[in-house]
């Protein structure tokens, strides 16, 4: 990431993730796709371009020309001052910071540090408007390119092994919302294939350059969580997010549910059929294991609507 | 001591690995036939010996950075965990003795057990 | 070496049978595979395992085993105490893994089962 007093183009100590801030451009991260407002609607119209878009900004655009940009808080500053029918034009801000499609994101993040705007329009060197983007889109495009270049890669050890650098990532490009979250079907009465969804979710979270420790804990707990899925209930999905709060994992199932959850939890017990034994588990451990893992974990449940578990974990060496 | 070792001294048939038996050191044996007890024990640069032949033996050793798995008893593991083992480079071996005496052996030579993740 | 002397010897805590740990150990079983014990284990060995249901009673009865150790300090089930006081199973209690505590079996000299030819 930018560090203050170094030259961003000599890194001392270069990991995966700041290769790729080095690297890659805006025009690769940005939304090309975007909604804008004309300077002679209203801010009430305005309103509704926002609600309908789910956004919280758009640039003005005249006649194909970037003339300003407006946003959620022009909006609440027009309806405080009662000039809810105001023109975009007389509420807008005229002085727009812009990146460029083929500017570097090391030098984003250096902007964003001096202005502090939650998005900033794309604009290719003929000074046309190209995209948009927020601090969000630009993690999510990181994220995104993280993945796909490292399949690509093959150097491993590119991969950092500090538990706080992913922690760092997302605090260096604070945003409104960031997230990636991921999402695993789970067939029940079935250990066939049961574990995939945690191994999976293992392999992501290390091309984001969690540590081994770290990434251990993730595993098996939501091993366990799987193998529970698969060998107790209907069938259900497993679900993780990973922001800069942590990784929390979600066990979710539609049935039977569990009778007594305090019971459940005493390491030991079980209510495991012989197939299950036989095929290496029903020791009883599986929640108990869980609960060593994870730095919260709760179990809601209830017969026959079915459980759902909760799992944080948190970003530590 | 290194893979390769304890593949002699086990007398043991090599699946999948055969090339890096001799980059492994091992210090640490899980000996268990059940998932959730590897899964709740502490990280160590172990092996699995196990008679499990189903597929989970390599998800959970995945899991737990297990470095290799010995199935015992001259149990065949099934073609799916074989290719698992294959796809995921964890050394894979059978050897005909049982559970017991392999880790015996094994204990003699100075392998020693994986305490419990507190 | 009996039960008794096992006991003694590795500070086993005795969980059920308390009466019957005069019994000569013949050799060691250690599995969680309840289909391998009712296949392999052979009369009077001491079984090493980590399950605590009471199935592990039916099988060292139906097998005609000298006692079980359960490894870990796992607490065996109520009804798994009280079936095994009825089969006249002992039943006794190590707070060391699987491994570790068939190491020292073998290196005081007791062994396991031949190996399989299958």
């Amino acid at each position: 990431m930018a560090q203050q007093g170094k030259d961003p183009n000599m890194p001392d100590r270069v990991t995966k993730t700041q290769e790729m801030v080095y690297e890659t451009t805006v025009g690769e991260v940005m939304a090309p796709k975007m909604v804008i407002v004309g300077p002679d609607q209203t801010m009430a119209e305005f309103r509704l371009i926002l609600r309908d878009n789910g956004i919280s900004g758009t640039p003005v655009v005249e006649n194909g020309k970037l003339v300003g940009i407006i946003s959620i808080e022009d909006l609440i500053n027009a309806l405080t001052e009662n000039a809810i029918n105001a023109p975009v034009r007389a509420r807008m801000k005229t002085k727009v910071e812009c990146l460029y499609t083929d500017e570097l994101l090391v030098h984003c993040i250096a902007k964003f540090s001096k202005y502090g705007y939650r998005r900033y329009p794309v604009l290719n060197r003929d000074n046309e408007l190209v995209g948009i983007t927020t601090k969000g889109g630009i993690v999510e495009g990181l994220l995104r390119k993280l993945e796909m270049d490292y399949e690509q890669s093959e150097s491993k050890a590119a991969v950092v092994r500090s538990c706080l650098s992913l922690q760092k990532l997302f605090e260096d490009i604070s945003a409104d919302e960031v997230r990636l979250s991921f999402k695993h079907d789970v067939a029940g009465q079935n250990l066939k294939d049961a574990g995939k969804a945690a191994s999976e979710l293992k392999n992501v979270l290390k091309k984001l350059g969690i540590c081994p420790k770290l990434l251990r804990r993730v595993g098996v707990a939501t091993y366990e969580a799987e193998i529970n899925l698969a060998s107790y209930t209907q069938g259900g999905e497993i679900r993780a997010q990973v922001d800069k709060g942590g990784i929390m994992v979600e066990a979710i199932d539609h049935g039977p549910g569990i009778p007594d959850v305090e019971v459940a939890m005493q390491p030991g017990y079980s209510t495991a059929p012989d197939w299950v034994r036989e095929l290496g588990f029903g020791a009883g451990m599986g929640l108990a294991n869980m609960k060593k893992c994870a730095d919260e974990i709760v179990l809601k449940s209830s017969v026959p609507n079915g459980t759902h578990l909760t799992m944080q974990f948190r970003y530590k060496d | 001591m290194k893979l390769r070792e304890i593949v002699n001294l086990l007398h043991a048939d090599v699946l999948v690995g055969g090339n890096l038996l001799d980059d492994i050191e091992v210090e640490r044996c899980f000996s268990a036939d059940l998932m959730s007890d590897v899964l709740g024990r502490t990280y160590a640069d172990g092996i699995l010996v196990t008679g499990i032949t189903n597929p989970q033996a390599v998800r959970t050793a995945e899991i737990a950075d297990i470095m290799a798995i010995c199935i015992v008893r001259g149990k065949q593991p099934e073609a799916e965990t074989v290719a698992l083992a294959k796809q995921k480079d964890i050394p894979l071996f059978v050897t005909k003795l049982t559970m017991f005496e392999a880790c015996g052996i094994l204990y003699l030579k100075g392998l020693r057990g994986v305490a419990e993740r507190k | 070496m009996t039960l008794k002397d096992l006991v003694k010897e590795f500070d086993l805590e005795v969980k059920a049978g308390s009466s019957y740990l005069d019994r000569e150990v013949a050799g060691g079983y250690v599995s969680d595979l309840l289909s391998d014990v009712l296949a392999h284990a052979e009369d009077d060995v001491v079984w090493v395992t980590f399950h605590i249901h009471e199935n592990i009673v039916a099988v060292a009865s139906h097998k005609g085993l000298a006692g079980i150790v359960l490894v870990q300090g796992r607490v065996p089930e109520k009804d798994t105490v009280a079936k095994a006081e009825e089969e006249k199973i002992p039943i006794m209690v190590t707070p060391l893994s699987a491994f570790e505590f068939v190491g020292r079996l073998y290196k005081a000299g007791i062994r396991g089962a031949q190996a399989n030819q299958c």
